[in-house]
């Protein structure tokens, strides 16, 4: 049990190491031009999980969020919306497919980010990291 | 735009272990940060994440993709703040003046001995370390800059700030835009490696203490405040918000527990600052969509008084010498 539980916890470590070399590699590049808010928001996740962020944007702020993943968990799907739940944007409904946002903010506000990993009927499921940034200049 | 990663194979894992290593995995996902909450507590219409495996199989493929032990789906609930560069950016925006004399001194470094109170100077430092930034004052930001390396090093994260980065940043010291980067390309790694080793509470307390830091330099001067940053000053009820959030959701030490008692005065006093929440709307006709609408923020003069004083008494606590 406890060689069990070591051993997990091995597993977790690694796989949460390797989440950041993801990020560090393939994200942040992402950021170019924008200064990171320095906060780190990555996660394991499997298709179907979900993850939401809910963050206080600037006035006369202009933003770029990222959402960055592991391509093995497909098209992820995210969505922006106010205090009160009403949608900003789907990013499945953006003009181009990319896996980031950019936008101004003309009164300071909580914006909610909720992203979901589409589901999968596959007997075998693949993790994969996902990393959230939000820049601003 | 997709990314092409490879996902470097995690070691194998033993059958018999994979569910404790789910189970593992999961109850890890919900500490520090961010909350998890699991979608279904039926896990046989959960996702079903691992068929049979042979024994001593590695639990991923040749291609470096992580097979999955969870059994079922999540929620993970992030959170987050703006950062001191940002409100640092706001104070400059807004028509204020740089003032030097306001900034925690660096020979207080050495009477900061444990790891709480270097974690919370570590975010005072920082706030004044983007403020110089901001404003370049390269001087002063590479002095800070200095004072954040080696709290980072009493911390146990000597790696965040190498020589290189002092190099980098004495190389760039006259380039504002080089300066910004690397000290929020720090941050981040200091955000990073404090959650990543088991340190989300001192993740907590730098997060917290950079906020008063910033909004404390913001408000020192309010006799000659410009409009605008009063009313900055008056919105950031809501980062305040974020901070309380992202710091409750942590595992509750001690430290954090003091941070957010020494919170409450400030909680209290933008109790005077009115919120009236109005809907967001989203213009996505122009090139970069644009966010207007949602609330709207009054606060007379005697109440972001008020709040200049609640945070005075508490920044002035944070960086006191016991």
């Amino acid at each position: 049990m406890l060689i069990g539980g070591v051993f997990a916890l091995l597993t977790t470590n690694t796989a949460q190491a390797q989440c950041r070399s993801f990020t560090k590699r393939n994200c942040m590049t992402q950021l170019d031009g924008y200064m990171q808010n320095d906060n780190y928001n990555s996660a394991i996740l499997i298709p179907g999980d979900e993850a939401e962020l809910m963050l206080t944007f600037l006035a006369g702020q202009d933003y770029r969020l990222v959402v960055c993943s592991h391509p093995i968990l497909g098209d992820i799907q995210f969505k922006i919306l106010d205090a009160s739940g009403a949608q900003l944007y789907d990013s499945e409904q953006a003009s181009e497919e990319r896996d980031y946002v950019d936008f101004q903010v003309q009164t300071t506000q909580q914006l909610l980010v909720q992203i979901a990993v589409p589901p999968s009927d596959a007997a075998i499921l693949h993790e994969g990291c996902v990393t959230v940034l939000v820049g601003s200049k | 735009m997709r990314i092409e990663f490879k996902f470097r194979p995690i070691r194998p894992v033993l059958t018999g272990l994979g569910a404790l290593a789910g189970l593992a995995t999961m109850v890890l996902f919900g500490c520090g940060e961010s909350g998890v909450t699991s979608q279904s507590d039926d896990a046989a219409a959960a996702t079903t994440t691992q068929q049979e495996q042979p024994a001593g199989e590695g639990a991923t493929s040749d291609e470096g993709m992580a097979v999955s032990n969870r059994t079922t789906t999540l929620k993970k609930i992030f959170h987050a703040a703006p950062s001191p560069m940002e409100t640092a950016s706001l104070i400059q925006r807004s028509g204020a003046k740089f003032h030097g004399e306001d900034l925690n001194a660096t020979d207080k470094l050495k009477d900061y001995t444990t790891s709480d109170r270097q974690a919370i100077s570590l975010g005072v430092y920082g706030a004044d370390l983007s403020y110089a930034t901001i404003f370049e004052e390269n001087s002063a930001a590479l002095e800070y800059l200095r004072t954040v390396k080696a709290l980072a090093e009493s911390l146990g994260l000597s790696n965040v700030i190498s020589d290189d980065v002092m190099k980098r940043a004495s190389d760039n010291r006259n380039d504002r835009a080089a300066l910004i980067n690397i000290v929020s390309d720090t941050f981040y790694d200091l955000n990073e490696q404090l959650k990543s080793n088991g340190m989300e509470d001192l993740a907590g307390l730098v997060v917290a203490s950079g906020w008063v830091e910033g909004i404390y330099l913001a408000t020192r001067h309010m006799s000659e405040a410009p409009e605008e940053l009063k009313a900055r000053i008056a919105e950031q009820k809501l980062t305040l918000d974020d901070v309380l959030r992202l710091c409750r959701s942590y595992e509750q030490t001690s430290a954090l527990t003091n941070m957010l008692e020494a919170l409450a005065p400030i909680e209290a006093a933008y109790d005077g600052v009115t919120m009236t929440q109005g809907a967001a709307a989203a213009n996505q006709d122009a090139a970069v969509i644009v966010i207007g609408g949602g609330p709207t923020f009054a606060a007379d003069d005697a109440a972001l008084n008020a709040i200049a004083a609640a945070v005075e008494k508490v920044r002035n606590g944070l960086v006191q010498v016991q």
